[in-house]
């Protein structure tokens, strides 16, 4: 839906590599061209595993007893409370459970658009006969023949007046000795389309319930009885569960009976039951009714695709459609799945945007953002390729210690056509963050460029630092494409950069021993960058485009794009 | 970040709002500005369209802003009213970021909301805390959106719920900072 933004930055959870087998032999076959210092291989965004286990930084949770990032997929959500999202009444669980999912007072949506229906009066003052009127698109209940009397409990109104009228269009279709013409003030003939669907045979057997709602529940209750049947009978229907337990336990075991049918006699076709069928099936006809409206109406009286999957009863025609009610939305709760640690947990009223607890990635772990050195010479959506793009990586520090990074990044990206990428300067030291009062009050001076980290010979310096980030360079080389038509996936440059930090921070011992000890914690993660999209080479200018980048990464959403390539390497993304 | 302003554009009210002398603000007695609120050029704002009834004194709001706002370019902010019935006070919360060419006629926008460029938001809806609406979104009137909710479309419907740091990414007080600084 939305357009790639770049450049975007996106985080992978390791919950991905617990899945399936491990194997802890892996040899450390590791490239030497590959400056890591973990063992392992990199992490490939191509791979169609990866794709699954990325995540922008904001949807990241952090877990600090596992020390490790949590993404939606490894946390389990419980839910606090209900609401309906229009009239944002909360609604208890217990009535969630007896009257179902959506609310029960006034909230409908159109089925047409989708937009929110409101009670409006049909005549001027406020005392006509009410309808659910449209804001968008003018569609009302009136279209479909219905009005209420009050303006309040429509939920009840409606449920009413929808049975009553397919209880008498049935009645119509059924047997034409008893024919209620005078019943219904209202025309209900529109209605009734929906639910007669079906020609009864006429057989012996009783007349089926009219609706389809009464029709599920009576198929429910013949079920449920067969299911108690079978249950009574033997465990598991059809002896199943003897003759399993029958092939593990030989010997003494054998004569054990499992319930009231033993083991001998469960295997007689006597005590099997069977699952009988409610009636035998139906000859279903009438749809010719159906097609003649169609004919009538043509395909602007048809409702949609979208328009039908949603409704309960799959009408055909737009006359049968019925307002919608408002679906429940729920405020949840979320837990670590492998240590029930909770992390984020939010205030149960419903108004209120507050947590409780609220653990997330984003004051954990350092957050990269990355953006253009030089705004004019570089366009995201056309990188030209074979020519050196620089761009600034920010590592900001959310913790209250000073912490040092360490980046690593392969020479050449996985995948097909690999960029060349350098970081100028892979450690560095960033900042804490440390009150805002201290920056005011002290001086407004900037700490000096620190030079730190193996020299190779390249300037091993830091762009620019501030109280609690760091901006260094980082060069990206794109490949020169071929000419033959390529995946849009192929286009897109994706560096994987390993963010490492290692930092000390205060623990407190409850034993007793006073001191205050340093502990020494490490805390690694990939990241994929999407950087832009590369263009074919020209050999002009290339044309100046204010792209997404130039907005403050906190404003863009970021995305995640789907990594569709035939990647054949499943990586395994290495963290101590 | 919006090139530099041409200095003398701006004028600071009392209160520390910034408001562009080429924007469109009527009825200027009956808006309240929170602080550190930024009305950009172009921009419209009826203070003009209130109740007036019994309470005709200097109480009688017609728009109440909240702080750190950005109202950007071209925006229309109009309170909502019904015939025979008069209008309605809008209110607007803190961090509220109203993009260019919007027009806003909601009875009541929370704080933390983003209304991308080009959206019409319809009358009497009333728009939760921490909201991102997108470009170019037409919400229906008499809509209510809860909070955390991402809307788009036409008419605008919730599509995606936002995640817990929304409060975070929705909230603009650091470049509406900056961008003061500047003008």
């Amino acid at each position: 839906m939305n357009a790639p933004l770049f450049p975007s930055i996106l985080i992978s959870c390791p919950c991905s590599d617990n899945v399936g087998q491990r194997s802890p032999t892996r040899s450390r076959a590791s490239d030497d061209d590959i400056d890591i210092e973990e063992e392992g291989e990199t992490f490939d965004p191509r791979a169609p595993r990866s794709a699954f286990s990325l995540f922008p930084l904001e949807n990241l949770l952090f877990c600090e007893d596992c020390n490790q990032v949590r993404c939606p997929r490894c946390v389990q959500d419980e839910i606090v409370c209900y609401f309906c999202p229009s009239c944002l009444f909360e609604v208890p669980s217990s009535t969630v459970k007896s009257e179902g999912n959506r609310c029960t007072r006034n909230c409908f949506s159109c089925p047409i658009c989708f937009a929110a229906l409101s009670v409006t009066a049909t005549s001027e003052d406020q005392t006509g006969p009410f309808v659910l009127l449209c804001s968008h698109c003018l569609w009302s209940t009136q279209d479909i023949g219905i009005e209420f009397e009050k303006p309040t409990s429509i939920t009840a109104q409606l449920a009413a007046k929808l049975k009553a009228a397919t209880a008498s269009a049935s009645s119509s279709s059924s047997s034409s000795l008893s024919a209620p013409e005078t019943s219904h003030s209202r025309p209900l003939s529109p209605l009734s389309s929906s639910s007669g669907t079906y020609f009864r045979p006429t057989s012996p057997i009783p007349p089926p319930a009219s609706t389809d709602e009464a029709e599920f529940i009576r198929l429910k209750a013949h079920y449920n009885q067969q299911n108690a049947i079978a249950n009574a009978d033997d465990f598991g229907g059809s002896g199943s569960l003897s003759r399993l337990m029958g092939l593990y336990s030989t010997g003494a075991g054998r004569i054990r009976s499992y319930g009231p049918g033993a083991l001998q006699k469960s295997t007689q076709t006597k005590n099997r039951s069977e699952w009988q069928e409610l009636e035998p099936c139906r000859a279903v006809g009438g749809e010719d009714e159906i097609i003649e409206k169609m004919k009538c109406v043509g395909f602007y009286g048809a409702t949609s695709q979208a328009q039908r999957i949603i409704q309960v009863h799959n009408p055909k025609l737009l006359e049968n459609v019925r307002p919608l009610a408002a679906l429940l939305r729920t405020k949840r709760s979320k837990r670590c799945r492998s240590c029930r640690h909770i992390l984020v947990k939010p205030e149960s009223k419903v108004s209120s945007i507050r947590y409780r607890i609220k653990l997330v990635a984003r004051s954990y772990i350092p957050q990269l953002t990355i953006s253009r050195l030089d705004h004019n010479a570089v366009n995201y959506f056309n990188l030209q390729p074979l020519s050196n793009h620089q761009f600034l990586l920010t590592v900001t520090n959310p913790l209250y210690d000073l912490i040092n990074v360490t980046l690593a990044t392969p020479e050449k990206t996985p995948g097909k056509y690999p960029a060349t990428v350098y970081i100028l300067c892979p450690e560095f030291e960033v900042g804490a963050s440390t009150d805002v009062w201290d920056e005011a009050l002290g001086p407004e001076a900037k700490p000096k460029a620190k030079i730190k980290g193996k020299k190779t010979g390249l300037a091993a310096t830091i762009w620019d630092s501030g109280r609690n980030w760091t901006t260094v360079i980082l060069e990206i080389v794109p490949p020169l494409l071929p000419d033959t038509e390529l995946e849009e996936d192929d286009y897109v440059v994706k560096v994987p950069i390993l963010v490492r930090s290692v930092y000390e921070s205060d623990i407190d011992r409850d034993d007793g021993i006073g001191k205050e000890v340093k502990e020494k914690k490490e805390h690694s993660y990939w990241s994929v960058l999407e950087v832009g999209r590369m263009g074919k080479k020209t050999a002009g200018k290339v044309g100046f485009e204010e792209s997404a980048g130039a907005r403050p990464m906190s404003l863009m959403s970021t995305t995640s794009s789907a990594a569709s390539d035939a990647g054949t390497v499943r990586d395994r993304r290495s963290l101590r | 970040m919006p090139p530099k302003q041409v200095k003398g554009e701006y004028i600071e009210t009392d209160t520390g709002n910034k408001v562009s002398r080429k924007s469109n603000i009527l009825g200027s007695q009956n808006i309240i500005l929170g602080g550190k609120t930024i009305i950009q050029a172009d921009c419209t704002i009826r203070g003009d369209l209130r109740r007036s009834g019994a309470p005709g004194q200097h109480g009688n709001v017609a728009i109440a802003v909240g702080r750190y706002c950005f109202f950007a370019r071209s925006s229309v902010l109009r309170p909502p009213g019904k015939t025979h019935r008069g209008f309605y006070p809008m209110k607007l919360g803190d961090h509220v970021f109203i993009g260019e060419g919007a027009v806003v006629e909601a009875a009541m926008v929370g704080s933390f909301v983003h209304i991308g460029a080009g959206s019409v938001i319809g009358k009497f809806s009333i728009i939760k805390d921490c909201v991102r609406i997108e470009e170019g979104t037409v919400v229906a009137p008499n809509t209510v959106i809860p909070p955390f909710s991402r809307v788009a479309g036409r008419p605008g419907v919730v599509i995606e719920e936002l995640p817990e740091t929304a409060q975070d990414s929705l909230e603009c007080g650091r470049i509406v900072k900056q961008i003061y600084r500047m003008i």
